[in-house]
């Protein structure tokens, strides 16, 4: 699906972004703190009350969608929801199915399926029973994901869903996202795993100041300047991709 | 898979549970119907329902057909009604405020509720016209309605409208104190307090007409709304993302659960307890989800209250114990055994 | 036999009778007089002249005794004052209608204050306690009737240990009356006031009742939510049984709730219902409490709804008070008119 921002804002947070997210690429969002990746992406999600701008969803402006039909194509995953409920995994994973069920179409074997789908797509087969409240936090953010997945979104949106993800989970999570047939946009803390996604865009203060392959934004200029740090480029020499490690900026004297 | 064909495989499997839950009601109904003040036969039930129902010609005492068919009967209906009503009020309200603590009267309404039947009491409003449950149903109206918008004005969200309710129902509870320590002697505070504690012995047929109705009413209202229920668990920003209208799902649930509340309050005043304490005991009983948690609380609110209110006319012989004083005492060890039992299966 | 005077005029000839005494049979006061008064000791060096009254039945008695000229305030008023007393009444400042405050009490500096309940001015006293006022060097002097056999500290309209008694009544009239040195007027009251007891109870036992039984309804916090009535403990149970009425309410409180059904079943004889001014519950109204007793499909299947057996009393009648007999011969009065075989 093609998701594409016109000029959109909301108060100071973010302001006059515009991009066209291409069907079925893996879009990161990469900036400071506090440089609107979150509040941007909830607008890409619609979820953002008294929004500037518009956002079309493969040419039909979101607003013309109701709140269900939305969810029909968006799923969203953000940062730390949590709940008191003692809902079991499956229970929340369940809760992905909301949009696609009335009181006339009530949860049916195929709904059990796209579930089941989604628990083993983040390793989670084996636990469903268990509550919410004994889950570790890289457990609660895989059922978050599959949640998410079983939402069978035609885009995915993730706020920071490596966070919390021990590093053989981060890949595989990552790998899944990559592997999905759907639109994905995240939000992303680590920049070498933002190398992995189509394209980048760049966040600061409210504005997205880049846009475009990861090798063309990130720039040892580029994450001077937006992220304050001294990168330096090195190759792998397996595979010869490009890898950063980063430094203090040298503070000018 | 034809609208039909879902149909019969959405209520087939729930047929025989449905069914359980009906049989335990009309038990509960009938216990609540032959236990009373003074014994009546099992026997009379039968011969009164053949009379009423059916136009049977049965020789009956009218004074214990009476007592049976307009005093009992309608008074343990609106029991049912009431402990359903006011524990789907609870599911509701601590779905949508994700507050354990949140009950039916979070919103006002029973502070409210209180402060209309003083005013109408002790103020003279209506010259003796307006009985004390008209009152009752407008002071609720009016402090959900300022709580509202208090909650409005402070930002509308969940954390707001708690803190709404709160001051709101400071507000009333300090109204309804000036009120009775202005210009109440004993007497009739003692009859006022009996009043806002809940007293179910005023009840007649036409409560019945205004009970069972409404809270049939928000009973649907619940049953359809059980997936929006769920999505709340993660917070009204999740919600919003599984694709529930959050504002309209608010609005509806909220207003049908404060014209069931009001119009419970004002027929049988303020009962405590049911509406906070059985939907957590319910839910620890079948889960948190929604589409068994909205029935199973109003079954067991139903059956709570019929049973509260038998406790509370046997209890002292020849005299009736408010109510809401049985719900808190027979409820809080209950409440303590599922707390107790349900840590050591956990 | 009936009386055939009204009891107004026969109050007003009471009132007039020992100013016609040639001969006071009674002796003067002598002071100090020492009496014991509801737990407290109290001493008067001389006939009090500044009083005030809280309670309209310590009012009442006060002004049966031909002392309204000593009255400087009244307060709490449940009705209209005796008709025979208006004249009297009107030339007396009424503090409150309710509760008076302890302030506008103490500052007409009286040298008695009058109380007809404990609530008012006792251990728990809303205008203040019997030691607040002492502290003032204010006696009070609380009606026996309110006291004996009574703990007041128990429920909140204090708990009958033993059944009102009528004579705590006339012994508060005789007390007053000895504290202000009227004896002679207190003896003619109280000979009065039992003579027509006497009366009232003899007309009604020679109705031959049987087993005749009553309830008295006060009144309803709701229409139709279990009513006050009239238990063992206060002045209806006296004249129920004073007159031969089983009273079908077995609570030992004065005026317990209990349920419809428990007196439909009881199914009394005779239904004696309170008139009252007072306006804050619906069925304070006694036209209401009429219209619900035929319209309530169980209470107007009671025999004395269908047979008429209603019998209307003055609510102030059923606290303690002078008025106790007013009512005890409107009762019996219409317990004669009633068809009670």
């Amino acid at each position: 699906m093609k998701i594409e921002a016109r000029d959109l804002g909301w108060r100071n947070i973010v302001r006059g972004v515009s991009c066209e997210i291409r069907p079925g690429e893996t879009f990161g969002l990469i900036g400071p703190n506090g440089s609107g990746k979150s509040t941007l992406l909830k607008l890409l999600a619609g979820l953002m009350p008294r929004a500037a701008g518009e956002v079309r969803l493969d040419d039909v402006p979101l607003g013309q969608l109701t709140r269900r039909q939305v969810a029909q194509r968006i799923a969203m995953v953000e940062q730390f929801a949590d709940t008191g409920e003692a809902l079991s995994v499956r229970d929340a994973v369940e809760l992905g199915r909301t949009p696609w069920l009335s009181p006339l179409s009530p949860f049916g074997p195929e709904d059990t399926r796209i579930v089941d789908e989604a628990l083993a797509a983040v390793d989670m087969t084996g636990m469903t029973k268990r509550p919410w409240s004994t889950l570790s936090g890289g457990e609660r953010q895989r059922i978050h994901i599959a949640r998410a997945l079983a939402q069978q979104p035609r885009a995915l949106i993730l706020d920071e869903p490596t966070n919390h993800l021990d590093i053989h989970h981060q890949l595989a999570l990552l790998g899944l996202v990559a592997a999905l047939p759907v639109t994905v946009v995240m939000a992303l803390h680590d920049l070498n795993q933002a190398m992995m996604c189509d394209r980048l865009g760049v966040m600061s203060e409210g504005r997205m100041v880049a846009c475009g392959a990861p090798s063309d934004v990130l720039t040892p200029d580029t994450l001077g300047r937006i992220f304050r740090v001294r990168a330096m480029p090195m190759t792998d020499p397996e595979d010869g991709s490009t890898l950063f490690r980063f430094l203090p900026m040298e503070e000018p004297r | 898979m034809t609208r039909r064909a879902a149909l019969v495989a959405l209520t087939l499997p729930v047929l025989p549970r449905v069914g359980l839950g009906a049989v335990l009601l009309a038990l509960a109904v009938l216990a609540g119907v032959i236990v009373g003040e003074t014994a009546l036969p099992l026997r009379l039930v039968g011969d009164v329902l053949a009379v009423k129902l059916w136009g049977a010609e049965r020789a009956l005492d009218p004074i214990d057909a009476g007592i049976l068919w307009s005093y009992r009967l309608p008074r343990t209906l609106v029991a049912a009604a009431c402990g359903a009503g006011l524990a789907l009020s609870g599911v509701v309200l601590q779905a949508l405020v994700r507050n354990a603590l949140a009950d039916p009267y979070l919103l006002g309404v029973s502070a409210g509720a209180g402060a209309g039947a003083v005013s109408v009491a002790l103020l003279g409003i209506g010259g003796g016209a307006i009985g004390l449950s008209a009152g009752a149903f407008g002071g609720a109206t009016a402090a959900f309605v300022l709580v509202a918008l208090l909650a409005r004005a402070a930002g509308g969200g969940p954390a707001q409208l708690v803190l709404a309710g709160i001051a709101g129902s400071q507000l009333f509870n300090a109204l309804t104190s000036f009120l009775i320590a202005k210009s109440a002697n004993a007497e009739q505070a003692r009859g006022l307090m009996f009043w806002l504690l809940g007293n179910l012995s005023g009840v007649r047929w036409p409560d019945v007409t205004m009970a069972l109705p409404v809270v049939g009413a928000g009973f649907l209202v619940c049953l359809a709304h059980v997936r929006p229920l769920d999505a709340f668990s993660f917070g009204s920003g999740a919600a919003a993302a599984l694709g529930i209208a959050v504002r309209r799902v608010q609005l509806v649930l909220i207003a049908a659960v404060t014209l069931m509340t009001a119009t419970l309050v004002s027929l049988v005043g303020s009962i405590g307890f049911v509406g906070l304490v059985i939907p957590h005991a319910v839910r620890l009983l079948v889960g948190p989800r929604h589409a068994r948690l909205v029935p199973a609380s109003a079954l067991a609110g139903a059956i709570f209250l019929i049973a509260a209110d038998i406790a509370s006319r046997v209890l002292i012989p020849g005299q009736v114990v408010p109510i809401g004083v049985v719900t808190a005492l027979v409820g809080a060890p209950g409440f303590a055994l599922i707390l107790i039992r349900n840590r050591r299966r956990a | 036999m009936p009386f055939p005077l009204s009891s107004a005029l026969r109050g007003a000839v009471l009132l007039a009778a020992p100013l016609f005494c040639a001969f006071p049979a009674l002796a003067q006061t002598e002071y100090p007089l020492h009496l014991s008064n509801c737990g407290v000791d109290l001493t008067f060096d001389a006939a009090p002249v500044r009083t005030v009254t809280v309670g309209q039945a310590a009012t009442e008695i006060l002004y049966a005794l031909d002392l309204g000229d000593r009255v400087l305030g009244t307060s709490v008023w449940f009705s209209a004052v005796l008709p025979q007393f208006e004249t009297v009444n009107a030339g007396v400042p009424r503090l409150a209608d309710n509760d008076p405050s302890f302030e506008s009490v103490v500052a007409l500096r009286p040298d008695l204050v009058a109380v007809q309940y404990e609530w008012h001015i006792g251990p728990q006293g809303s205008v203040g306690t019997r030691d607040q006022f002492a502290d003032l060097g204010i006696p009070t002097y609380t009606l026996p009737s309110d006291c004996e056999g009574k703990d007041n500290s128990v429920g909140s309209d204090g708990t009958r240990l033993a059944p009102y008694s009528i004579e705590s009544l006339y012994q508060g009239i005789d007390e007053l009356a000895r504290i202000f040195d009227v004896p002679e007027r207190g003896a003619a009251l109280l000979d009065d006031l039992r003579a027509r007891e006497e009366a009232a109870i003899d007309a009604a036992r020679a109705l031959d009742l049987g087993d005749a039984s009553a309830v008295f309804w006060f009144s309803s916090a709701e229409m139709d939510i279990d009513p006050y009535v009239a238990g063992q403990g206060g002045a209806p149970a006296y004249m129920m049984e004073a007159l031969g009425l089983r009273n079908i309410i077995d609570s030992n409180e004065e005026w317990p709730v209990v349920g419809w059904e428990t007196i439909a079943r009881a199914n009394p004889t005779v239904i004696v219902l309170a008139r009252m001014d007072r306006r804050r519950f619906e069925a304070d109204d006694v036209e209401r409490k009429l219209d619900f007793l035929r319209t309530d499909p169980v209470a107007s299947q009671m025999d004395a709804v269908r047979h008429n057996r209603i019998v209307v009393l003055d609510a102030h009648g059923m606290d303690p008070s002078i008025r106790n007999i007013d009512a005890l011969e409107t009762l019996s009065a219409a317990l004669a008119g009633l068809d009670l075989q």
